[in-house]
């Protein structure tokens, strides 16, 4: 069978499962699953849950770090023709309330890493059909619904073996947005949407069964749950490591494991180029055949650090994208990273990419207009949401609110967010160009810059970062950016912190930074 | 208790736990349970850096050295012989 025949996500797993079944797809810890020991306790779950009456379009929630549990509960979930619903394993108690209302899920998956805050939201008035936790720490009596131990559920025989009619348009994924700013909003991704998109990233980064990718991002995380679909389509294998706080013991491991792949978020490769042993490690790394970068905009500062630090033959791939184009819209081939610098690339297959003015109508190349994504990857909308979704999707495609433009040879870039774009006296300022300005300072591991709400500036620009070292202060940052930057662009403060606040992606937290400097003026 | 695991476990429950220990045991691992993530990892260093005369290598942001109460103050006592 092609890989192109596949025409349900779990199909991957299934052929995988048929065609390597001794082989490790997994690797966590102690832990090395193969696909056939994954893909019947994928089986297992969904005749289990159907024995609990889940069926085609219920939500099944999932609450779980990185963990063989998750995979087979994903593929499971998925198998029982319902709908997979990952939230972040970090959710606080007040967070909960809200997704299980709008949701209505059947069953919940959670680790008793989050079984604290579901003891804390009181699931009682939500109708959820079972909880099903892995480890359970506390005790549970509850009349409201069944809760089971993972560990005995699994192994338990279901009886009802799941013949459920779904095809490719199928709902198969709810993913939570970020919400940088704002309530969440559920993106709607059918398995056509995810298996288009799955199909084409193999296709341009060329994998194999012979890649093995180091998975640091979480797969409640469309990037995330990226990796984990393309190398089960082609029947690789993937290492978790859910300590990357701990920089030096993921590089460490990808020499260890030999992985051929690795994926990340700008302050991943920020954090890996600053606070790990990865320069060191560079002779130990010879299988790792390509780094692949996405979640927003990197500095060229660091494109250009990584490309003199990772080893010669190591590819860099450039990536764009968002949840509601399934992952991936567009990606750089790795020849063009200094002579298309800051640029995207070119749409992957199957996806045309636009730029497109105000009036719906393409710009030419050089000016300046919205990114437009179309093809079969993108989602369905936003869940209960349908004046959310007219805003953003039409005949046109997605309109991911980003600006951009493209290049006479059709290469594309980002130049922000049409909702970023500050007003700092009479002048309209893209926050990206000043970040860029001071992070080619060379002084700083990351940084962001903000507006914040001024009477006489209308925006007064503040600058948050990590300084490399303990020597390097405002000043040393101002003076810089004033060689690159005309006066009205340079920020009126620079704060220097630890570390900047992020959200489970790795991604930079804008809101959380924003309230930081609102508690923190002068 | 040492005075030194008393000083960490302060520190820990000040900044992560808002005050609230709750059952934190000593070798309870920050990251698995939730307690801390990567930003905060970066406090407990920097604290430590400012604490107690050593600095951190990039290659000792590793578990074993920094990932439980029990494992900070085997890798300070250790640091400081």
């Amino acid at each position: 069978m092609n890989l192109n025949d596949q025409i349900l996500i779990h199909h991957f797993l299934e052929k995988s499962a048929r065609d390597f079944p001794e082989k490790v797809a997994l690797i966590h810890e102690d832990i090395r699953a193969t696909y056939a020991q994954i893909n019947s306790k994928a089986d297992q779950l969904a005749c289990l849950l159907g024995d609990l009456g889940v069926t085609k379009g219920d939500r099944v929630v999932l609450i779980l770090e990185n963990c063989l549990e998750y995979v087979v509960s994903y593929y499971g979930i998925l198998k029982a023709g319902a709908v997979a619903v990952p939230l972040s394993s970090d959710i606080k108690p007040e967070g909960i309330g809200f997704f299980l209302k709008e949701l209505e899920p059947k069953v919940i998956i959670a680790s008793n890493r989050s079984e604290r805050a579901l003891k804390a939201a009181d699931i009682t008035p939500y109708n959820i059909g079972a909880l099903i936790l892995r480890s359970p720490k506390f005790k549970w009596d509850s009349t409201a619904f069944s809760v089971f131990v993972w560990e005995d559920f699994i192994n338990e025989k279901g009886n009802f073996a799941p013949d459920i009619k779904i095809d490719e348009s199928s709902l198969a994924c709810i993913i939570y947005t970020s919400g940088s700013t704002g309530i969440p909003k559920g993106v709607m991704l059918s398995h056509k949407n995810i298996v288009s998109n799955t199909n084409s990233i193999c296709e341009y980064l060329r994998l194999t069964n012979k890649d093995i990718q180091m998975v640091v991002l979480p797969f409640f995380y469309v990037m995330g749950k990226s990796l984990l679909n393309t190398h089960f389509a082609v029947g690789g294998s993937v290492v978790i490591n859910n300590k990357f706080a701990f920089p030096a013991s993921v590089v460490k491991q990808m020499a260890v494991e030999q992985v051929t792949g690795f994926s990340g978020v700008p302050s991943t490769y920020a954090y890996l180029l600053h606070r790990s042993p990865l320069a060191d490690y560079r002779k130990s790394l010879d299988s790792l055949r390509y780094c692949s970068q996405a979640g927003g905009h990197m500095s060229f500062q660091i494109k250009d650090e990584l490309r003199k630090t990772l080893p010669a033959h190591t590819e860099i791939y450039i990536m764009y994208g968002a949840t509601e184009a399934s992952a991936r819209l567009t990606y750089l081939e790795p020849e063009h990273l200094y002579d298309r610098k800051d640029s995207i690339g070119k749409a992957i297959p199957g996806v045309t990419v636009r730029i497109m003015g105000a009036d719906n109508k393409e710009v030419s190349p050089g000016r300046i207009g919205e990114v437009v994504g179309a093809g079969a990857n993108i989602m369905q909308g936003y869940w209960k949401d349908k004046q959310a979704t007219e805003r953003v999707l039409d005949k046109y495609g997605y309109h991911t609110g980003d600006l951009g433009y493209q290049d006479k040879e059709g290469f594309l870039y980002v130049v922000g967010r049409k909702d970023n774009l500050l007003k700092v006296g009479g002048h309209r300022i893209n926050p990206q160009e000043i970040e860029d300005a001071i992070m080619e300072s060379g002084l700083v591991i990351e940084t962001v810059v903000l507006g914040l709400p001024d009477e006489l500036l209308g925006d007064k620009l503040v600058a948050i970062a990590t300084p490399k070292d303990g020597d390097v202060n405002e000043s040393h940052i101002l003076s810089k950016c004033a060689q690159k930057l005309p006066r009205y662009k340079l920020p009126g403060r620079v704060i220097l912190v630890k570390g900047l606040p992020k959200i489970n992606s790795g991604k930079i937290n804008r809101s959380k930074c924003l309230e930081f400097i609102t508690g923190n003026k002068d | 208790m040492s005075e030194l695991k008393d000083k960490i476990r302060s520190f820990v429950v000040d900044n992560f736990l808002f005050g609230n220990d709750d059952g934190l045991t000593d070798g309870a691992s920050f990251l698995e349970e939730g307690i801390i993530d990567s930003t905060g990892i970066l406090e407990l260093v920097s604290y430590i850096e400012e604490e107690f005369p050593f600095s951190i290598e990039d290659e000792e942001l590793i578990p074993e050295n920094l990932d439980s109460i029990n494992n900070v103050v085997n890798y300070i006592e250790k640091k400081s012989s």
